[in-house]
């Protein structure tokens, strides 16, 4: 958790490297959203899944990312709901 | 997602995770029999604070849809 | 050391036209401490003008290398197959880099990904200051180490001015006002007397008034080999 770093600051860090990638990001013109950073403890084994559920669904709203070279899939079959 | 399309899109996210706490929360969702997506490709740090921008901006041109630093 | 910052990302994407092979050109000296134009930022360029080009459909083939230093011939000249490779070259060294870049090829069109901003040093990581401007007369051994030149705002060689509000300069309260620091120093080390002695006003021809500026020391030059 934020201020419960195993390295004290570690995660303040990476919290901050994160926000500059999301503002590079919306420069390069990709969504901002695909980056995300969630703060966890050990003990949270169900927020981890519930995180990655979250994170999943609204990735699979934005759809794939158009730098993927090989898509296997169509684009348009999934919505989500 | 809904229907069975074999080709409906299913993200592919990188997940870099702490090892002291993000990784052991995985692993604890495993052992409690919980489901997450299987979207995720979770990569251990021995702390998040060891995430680079270049990281991040690989995982993306390489065409991850998305990407999660957890810790 | 050379303080500088990435450009805009538009503004790269726009001085790289539709050059198809773009080189990306790292300093490994100056702009590498102040975490501008090093390895690492060369990478991050690159993949972001790789990416914005894709998603715009710009066919682009975008590398990166990075140099000691970019403004010495030697250290250019271990690229140059690279730099015969490319269409243009984006270098992420300061001003001085990118001309050594355009003057040892003559014939390649290099672009600069850095605006250069000042000489100065990191007070804290993430934080830099202006420290010297290069003035080429030296005044920091009469005012305590501490430059009037480059860290007052009106470079006064007399102050501190009205301006000066508890120790902060009017132009911009986040900057100490550096005749308080002056004062402040040479009071502490009992030497406010050099203050008192009389200066012979300044000689500015040494700095960019008398202008662009060249050392030349015999004692360095090589002897030119006959034939």
């Amino acid at each position: 958790m934020e201020g419960d770093c195993h390295y004290l600051l570690g995660n303040i860090n990476a919290r901050r490297r994160v926000e500059f990638v999301r503002n590079l990001l919306l420069e390069i013109g990709l969504e901002a959203s695909r980056v995300q950073m969630f703060n966890l403890s050990s003990a949270m084994g169900g927020q981890f899944a519930e995180y990655a559920a979250k994170l999943t669904e609204e990735i699979r709203q934005l759809g794939p990312n158009p730098l993927r070279k090989d898509p296997l899939y169509t684009t348009e079959t999934s919505t989500g709901e | 997602m809904t229907g069975n399309d074999e080709f409906a899109f299913e993200p592919t996210i990188v997940a870099f995770c702490c090892h002291h706490c993000a990784y052991a929360a995985a692993d604890l969702a495993g052992s409690l029999r919980l489901n997450y997506p299987e979207s995720l490709r979770i990569i251990g740090l021995p702390c998040t604070g060891k995430v680079d921008v270049v990281h991040i901006l690989k995982a993306l041109e390489d065409g991850a849809d998305g990407v999660m630093v957890a810790g | 050391m050379i303080i500088a910052e990435q450009k805009p990302l538009d503004e790269i994407m726009g001085l790289l036209g539709s050059d198809e092979r773009v080189l990306v050109v790292g300093c490994g000296t100056c702009v590498t401490v102040c975490f501008a134009g090093g390895a690492r930022e060369a990478a991050i360029v690159a993949a972001s003008v790789r990416m914005t080009s894709k998603l715009n459909s710009v066919p682009r083939e975008v590398t990166d290398v990075t140099v000691q230093r970019q403004c010495e011939w030697e250290y250019l000249d271990e690229i140059k197959e690279q730099i015969s490779d490319a269409d243009i070259i984006l270098s992420l060294g300061c001003g001085i880099g990118v001309q050594a870049i355009a003057e040892r090829f003559p014939d390649k069109w290099v672009v600069p990904g850095l605006n250069t901003t000042f000489l100065g040093m990191p007070t804290e990581q993430g934080v830099w200051i202006e420290r010297c401007a290069a003035c080429g007369d030296c005044v920091l051994g009469i005012t305590g180490g501490i430059c009037p030149i480059a860290r007052c705002s009106k470079s006064l060689l007399n102050g501190p001015c009205g301006g000066s509000e508890d120790g902060h300069c009017e132009i911009n309260p986040d900057i100490d006002c550096a005749w308080q620091l002056i004062y402040d120093r040479l009071s502490r080390l009992g030497r406010l007397d050099a203050l008192l002695e009389l200066q012979p006003p300044k000689n500015w021809s040494t700095s960019r008034d008398g202008g662009p500026r060249k050392i030349t020391r015999d004692d360095l030059r090589l002897a030119a080999e006959e034939e």
